[in-house]
């Protein structure tokens, strides 16, 4: 009986697989800098005051209390930690691509919290990273929302355990190469993606039904109901169709963004991301009304053909038309600079400081669940912080510390050059890997199911 | 001239044991090889009856398979045939936790006309719960003698397959004429490895698919449960999966996961909390991070009988740059951690045994040298080898000590077992004495520097079911490496085809190598490893995963006339 | 809301032509040639200092004069107050207009099939009309390096102008023939060669190479004492090194192989650059002492190795300038040349500075290519490639008002600025039936 309790918990969702994890929080008091609040302005020779990991106080002449660490930042610019809505850093495994639904894989099975980028990334002033499964699926798996806390061992310390549910989504050339072109089974059009989505959704409905309808008739006495074969590929889209879960979903022609708004719209589902959306400009005006908004890159274009019809104006005329959008950088070379991603938004389209310091914070939040939490300087959030030398859209800033829950996890003088956890006890000098370009992992782990690894480059993205 | 297939061992053969006694009915036998008695006595031996005992010097009587004392003053059948002990030393035979000895990897199902790569059968997809390591093992296989000559006489096989292999069974490394088996239906082996190019393909999808399939296996049991005691109900669908599955449900057996790293051994024991499953963690090679974790999970552990290879400390050179002497330094710190790790578990209070899966038995007891020079007790690793096993496997009333009504699985060694000296002489295994060959360390032919010659061209001889085989192995010396190249029939055809030797390892009087082998577009790498002296090698030769063969090397004197 | 926005629409088009968004310039659509007076700006040199309340007269496709007080004389007079001139800048090392679309064949024309093909001309395959130029060009970049990849000796690498219709018209002056230096370092992380097979790959390549350069060598020596030999226009390419003729591009990148390329070009009596160099830094001094020219980048770019610190990227074109090597920067893209002032600003932050930064992308590469006279400063009697910016054309937050390229006066659009043009309020908008 207790076994079955136990069955029905984890059916409920109720998983306790991550629960109660013991994470570092700290104190400091960050003095004299020019904060760019980014929901709040920009405040001149201002102060910060950190306490467990919170932000307690944002003013002038703040004073530590006893046993806090005070860091003079005189001439510097103190900004929120940068949030990157897309990434797959430190995960073990980025795609199950071997079906065109994979919704119940977690990407929190995944999590490796030695992967040296991550420490990279705090260097680049990147405190919470959005871990996706990759884009070979139409609807793939649940993603992880990561703090970067450095250092850790457990996945779980590493895990944002308060950041809601998320899952990936794909439309357009992955999927239908993967699924129509490499296995001969739909999709291998954009009708296919749209077909799957529906019969996916269809199906759970369905599926809730069959489980709604045996446990009304368990609970009769006497009845003669058999419980429905569980599955949680369905579960999950039930989750999404009940509001549980955020889409994000991988995109790029306008066409396809305008086709899951609509199925969306079908089935009631509210809580839509698109991600790098390089034709959102398109149909900016649906994905405004509509949506949580797009994450974009900065000037990523022509490397596969779905995106050769792009602008660098992407981000700016998104935000014109009022919608949510953030830049992110679904690489492990690119999210070591999401300011300057950023900041190029003024250079194509003149942003303000403020609408393109968003892109990397508040609107990232906002699009992740987490705004509420995270994503800007203010009294009671999470201390994510980032000291950055020089302005952080000028070109020539420089992160100089980083901290994620007021717990300093990089300093440009301080630390150590080989950040690196795990050392191989059988490689004497570790390999040099020449840099190739952007490597971007969304593709990662489809190897098999394609005849050359080069073929798998040209998918990247 | 074709030699009869699976030549035993190299240094080994056997004078007894090719019928086991309990089966011995009276009948002749013209091969003379039937013992002529089923009961020995041991005497005057030093004898280690358990793991943290002190040798006692004592006579240990074996009958019918079993123990039937240990003691100074036991009455001696008259049937009971006596060996002298006195320079010998005694401890239980070993268990191993899990082993892929004996285990032949079965066919892959073929793939139907209609296979759906994102939907495939469960058999094609590697979740195979009912197959039995059994149906996979032969105690012929010549990997079992090699296993059996290191001191293992019992081993829990675990199936090979995909997510979910099978059940795994406990066998004795015993007769050839039985079956060996001491338990079936163990534990339930799975590991994280996806199906390549269909579903599940990788660990996220496995981790999903396990969590499916457990789920269901309890809706069917819950179903059935219904179906048996009320009327009217549809027949719910039984499939072998979910019938297999439920010794796991129900508790009556854990699930065997294969873990090597702390990520993996997390994600097991995650699985174990969600699910609630008895668990066995086993495989281990990196789990140091995680000692507290695997204590609180309560779960059994079987550490990798294996360390890692010296090649990387080896190589480090004096006078390397400032920057990689620090980068030296935290490989060498890596590589003494690895070793020190079984020390660790011992220290944390966890008690543990081993996996032998892919370990090459030759290699054992270097491995357990080395754990124990790094602060592993000796009372631990013979715990590790005996006690815990027994415990882990269930198996605490029949093996695991030297203790009368036990099991006749014994360790008769020259020497303190874990001594470099030791040579073990004889392995009794349910009462039958297995004989090895121990030899006199000879003296070796050194060069100047003291190190073994080896340098020169070898003619050898390889014994493999595919007959006998021979060629040319060429040994050159660069500094302090060595290379060369090696000659052997051309497996695509005629004649003979030439690899280069990499690998090239020689300590003290030991000599490995190894090559690599293309045969029908498939790339094997050969391991040679083996003892040089006086201008003659003896080793053993892996082949991948086909196994273990005889390798014997001559040194040519004229060539070594000519240096 | 929704009116809100509209109403912000409408005041924004209003601005658009004084929102000093040069790179919004829907004033003309094709290169204008003529005699152009840009007036009172401030002229950074590059070679002789920073000039203010300076102007630079254009004419004949050259810098006629930099001064002063320079008379209009029937020139077109652009008011450049407050304004900066700069170079033009150049990238040492793209495939700007060899390919189109990355994921499509049909589109990409940088590697021939062969290991032995330096009779390849990437100029042959530049494409005038790729989508990808004038989206560089309005970054200031006006003069890219494009470069043929793929084997040993992958073909011949030929220096452009962002201007033109034909190969020719762009052609700036300067070839050289690539060389992939036998890599001793992993390609990436699908590349899962055993360290063995790796070095034996390497020694070969390495032994190739030295076969083919004494060939083409003896080749050379054949032909010039008046031998006729059948016709080979691999060898005869190659021995164009081999003279000096036509300079040696070789792309080499980890510590030990730039080292060992020191070496192997030592007494071959070829005129060596080096590109690529990523791992630059940790052998300096021996480039420096060996005099060969960098051409390094990109700049942003992951670490070679897992241990290193994690700006090493950033700081390897700084840290090789200050051990004496003459640097230049190349992005080795090609949609998004137009990141070449950025990276140089990344380099300029991590130790180079500014000054030697600006040289990287002008001057220096300039020098490198033989072609100072021509290129790489604000000089009268040079080519005139010039831009004019409100500011430092390395941040991304100033806008380049001007690109002069050969003389021509650019036109600052491209396709992803009229797309911005057409849907930042797209017409119709949201319908609602």
């Amino acid at each position: 009986m207790k076994k079955v309790n136990y069955f029905l918990a984890a059916l409920l969702g109720l998983s306790i697989q991550f629960a109660s994890a013991q994470v570092k929080k700290g104190s400091v008091l960050i003095k004299n800098a020019t904060v760019l609040t980014v929901t709040e302005g920009t405040l001149e020779n201002s102060d910060v005051l950190v306490q467990d990991g919170i932000i307690k106080k944002v003013g002038q002449n703040l004073n530590a209390p006893n046993g806090v660490t005070t860091i003079d930042a005189t001439g510097k610019y103190l900004m929120p930690g940068i949030i990157d809505a897309h990434s797959h850093l430190g995960l073990d495994v980025v795609n199950e691509a071997t079906s065109p639904i994979v919704a119940e894989v977690r990407m929190k099975d995944m999590v490796n919290p030695f992967e040296v980028g991550i420490y990279r990334a705090l260097a680049g002033g990147v405190t919470i990273s959005h871990a996706m499964h990759g884009s070979a699926n139409v609807i793939g798996g649940q993603n992880a929302t990561l703090k970067h806390r450095w250092g850790s061992t457990d996945p779980a310390d590493i895990i944002m355990q308060e950041a809601p549910r998320t899952i990936k989504f794909a439309l357009g050339e992955n999927p239908t190469r993967v699924h129509g072109r490499g296995n001969g089974i739909q999709p291998r059009t954009r009708m296919g993606v749209e077909a799957i989505l529906r019969n996916g959704f269809n199906e759970a409905i369905q599926y809730k039904k069959e489980w709604a309808e045996y446990n009304a008739a368990a609970s009769q006495k006497g009845n003669t109901a058999l419980s429905p074969v569980h599955n949680e590929r369905l579960e999950i889209l039930s989750d999404i169709l009940d509001g549980k879960i955020i889409i994000h979903c991988h995109s790029y022609r306008a066409d396809e963004i305008y086709m899951l708004i609509n199925v969306a719209r079908d089935f009631g589902i509210t809580k839509l991301v698109f991600q790098h959306t390089n034709e959102g400009f398109k149909v900016a005006p649906e994905i405004a009304e509509y949506t949580m908004g797009a994450s974009v890159f900065a000037d990523w274009w022509a490397y596969k053909f779905e995106v050769y019809y792009s602008t660098a104006y992407n981000a700016a005329i998104l935000t014109e038309n009022g919608a949510i959008t953030s830049i992110n950088s679904d690489d492990a070379e690119l999210i070591r600079h999401l300011y300057h991603e950023a900041a190029k938004t003024q250079r194509y389209g003149g942003m303000t400081d403020e609408q393109a310091l968003s892109m990397i914070t508040i609107n990232p939040a906002k699009q992740l669940g987490i705004a509420d939490k995270v994503g800007s300087i203010e009294e009671g959030k999470q201390a994510d912080l980032v000291i950055f030398e020089g302005h952080p859209l000028s070109s020539y800033a420089v992160p100089q510390m980083t901290f994620v829950d007021g717990v300093k996890y990089f300093d440009i003088k301080e630390d150590a050059d080989d950040q690196r956890m795990k050392i191989s006890a059988t490689e004497m000098v570790e390999p040099v890997m020449i840099y190739e370009g952007h490597d971007s992992r969304c593709m990662q782990d489809t190897e098999s199911l394609f005849e050359t690894t080069e073929s798998l480059f040209l998918l990247n993205q | 001239m074709k030699k009869p297939l699976l030549y035993a061992g190299v240094f080994c053969f056997m004078v007894s044991g090719l019928l086991s006694s309990t089966l011995a009915l009276a009948q002749s036998d013209p091969s003379g090889k039937k013992p002529i008695t089923d009961t020995y006595a041991i005497t005057n031996a030093t004898v280690f009856t358990s793991p943290g005992q002190a040798g006692v010097k004592t006579t240990v009587l074996i009958k019918n398979g079993l123990i039937q004392g240990v003691g100074n003053n036991l009455a001696l059948p008259k049937e009971a045939k006596t060996i002298a002990g006195d320079s010998l030393f005694i401890y239980p035979g070993f268990i191993a936790g899990a082993s892929d000895v004996g285990i032949t990897r079965p066919k892959d199902p073929e793939r139907p006309d209609d296979f759906v790569s994102s939907n495939p059968s469960d058999e094609i997809a590697g979740i195979t719960p009912w197959r039995s390591a059994v149906d996979q093992f032969s105690i012929k296989d010549s990997k079992v003698d090699d296993l059996r000559k290191v001191g293992f006489t019992i081993v829990q096989i675990s199936p090979e397959g995909g997510m979910i292999a099978g059940k795994t069974a406990i066998v004795l490394l015993g007769s050839e004429n039985s079956t060996n088996i001491l338990k079936e239906n163990t534990a339930l082996a799975a590991n994280f490895r996806g199906s390549r190019g269909m579903y599940p393909g990788t660990a996220v999808g496995v981790m999903a698919k396990f969590r499916e399939v457990y789920d269901n296996t309890m809706l069917t049991s819950e179903r059935s449960q219904k179906y048996s005691t009320v009327a009217g109900l549809k027949r719910p669908e039984i499939t072998p999966t979910y019938s297999a599955m439920q010794e796991v449900t129900t508790g009556q057996i854990p699930v065997m996961f294969t873990t090597s790293s702390d990520l993996e051994i997390r994600r097991a024991i995650s699985l174990q909390k969600e699910k609630g499953f008895k668990l066995v963690l086993t495989g281990l090679e990196e789990y140091e991070g995680v000692l507290d974790v695997i204590k609180a999970s309560g779960a059994a552990v079987l550490v990798k009988l294996e360390i890692p290879d010296d090649k990387a400390i080896k190589a480090q050179k004096d006078d390397a740059t400032a920057e990689v002497k620090e980068l030296n330094a935290r490989v060498k710190k890596a590589y003494d951690d690895a070793i020190a790790q079984a020390g660790k578990l011992e220290e944390a209070g966890i008690p543990f045994a081993f996996s032998i899966v892919g370990v090459k038995s030759g290699d054992i007891m270097k491995a357990l040298q080395k754990m124990i020079a790094s602060g592993l007790s000796e009372k631990a690793a013979l715990a590790a080898l005996t006690t815990n096993p027994a415990s882990i496997l269930g198996l605490t009333k029949v093996a695991g000590s030297i203790e009368k009504g036990k099991m006749a699985n014994l360790i008769l060694s020259t020497d303190s077992l874990f001594t470099e000296d030791a040579q073990i002489k004889h392995i009794v295994v349910d009462g039958i004495i297995y004989d090895y060959e121990t030899k006199a360390k000879k003296k070796a032919a050194k060069d100047g520097n003291g190190a073994m010659k080896i340098e020169g061209t070898w003619e050898y001889t390889s014994e493999s079911p595919a007959g006998s085989s021979g060629g040319i192995l060429v040994i050159k010396k660069d500094g302090s490496d060595y290379s060369g190249t090696i000659t052997y029939d051309d497996p695509s055809g005629a004649g003979k085809a030439t690899s280069d030797i990499k690998n090239v390892n020689l300590n003290g009087s030991s000599l490995s190598f190894s090559f690599d082998v293309t045969a029908s577009g498939m790339d094997i790498t050969v391991d040679v490893s083996g003892e040089v002296s006086e201008g003659s090698y003896d080793a053993t030769m892996t082949v991948g995963e086909f196994g273990s063969f005889p390798f014997k090397g001559t040194l040519t004197p004229t060539l070594i006339a000519n240096k | 809301m929704k009116r809100l926005t509209k109403t912000f629409f409408a005041f924004l088009l209003a601005l658009l032509p004084v929102m000093a968004m040069a790179q919004i310039d829907g004033e003309f659509i094709k290169p204008r040639p003529g005699k152009f007076l840009l007036q009172n700006a401030t002229v950074v040199t590059i070679t002789k200092g920073v000039l203010n309340n300076t102007s630079v007269l254009i004419e004949d496709g050259k810098i006629k004069e930099v001064g002063a007080n320079i008379s209009a004389d029937g020139a077109e007079v652009i008011d450049c107050t407050g304004k900066f001139i700069y170079p033009g800048m150049i990238d040492g090392g793209t495939k700007l207009g060899l390919v189109e679309v990355s994921s499509v064949p049909e589109t990409v024309d940088y590697a021939e099939i062969g290991n032995f093909s330096p009779n390849m001309q990437a100029l042959t395959a530049v494409n005038p009309n790729s989508v990808a130029i004038p989206v560089t060009r309005v970054s200031g970049v006006t003069t890219v390096l494009t470069v043929p990849a793929g084997g040993l000796f992958p073909g011949t690498a030929a220096l452009i102008n962002l201007n033109g219709y034909t190969p020719d018209q762009m052609y700036a002056g300067f070839k050289g023939i690539v060389m992939n230096f036998p890599n001793s370092g992993r390609r990436g992380r699908f590349d899962r060669r055993s360290d063995e097979d790796i070095k034996k790959a390497n020694e070969k390549a390495l032994k190739d190479a030295n076969d083919l350069w004494d060939n083409a060598k003896s080749y050379n020596k054949l032909i010039a004492d008046g031998a006729k030999l059948d016709y080979y226009p691999e060898m005869a390419q190659l021995a164009k090194a081999t003279t000096g003729e036509l300079p040696l591009l070789i792309e080499v990148n980890a510590a030990s192989d730039i080292l060992a390329a020191i070496k192997w070009v030592e007494g071959k009596g070829a005129k060596v650059i080096f590109t690529g160099v990523s791992e630059g830094w940790r052998v300096a001094d021996s480039i420096a002492t060996a005099k060969i020219p960098v051409i390094t980048g990109p700049i942003q770019a992951l670490p070679t190795r897992e241990s290193d610190r994690y700006d090493t990227p950033y700081a390897n074109a700084g840290k090789m300038a200050k051990a004496g090597v003459k640097v230049a920067i190349r992005t080795d893209d090609q949609e998004n040349v137009r990141n070449l002032p950025f990276f140089a600003a990344f380099a300029a932050a991590y130790g180079m500075g500014k000054d030697e930064a600006w040289k990287a992308v002008t001057i220096n590469p300039a020098e490198i290519f033989g072609l100072a006279d021509q290129y790489g400063s604000v000089e009268a009697g040079k080519v005139a490639n010039l831009i004019v910016a409100d500011g430092d054309p390395f941040e991304t937050k100033t806008n380049v008002m001007h690109v002069f390229i050969e003389g021509y006066r650019m036109p600052l659009s491209n396709r992803q600025i009229r797309l911005y043009q057409e849907f930042l309020d797209r017409s119709p908008g949201l319908k609602v039936n």
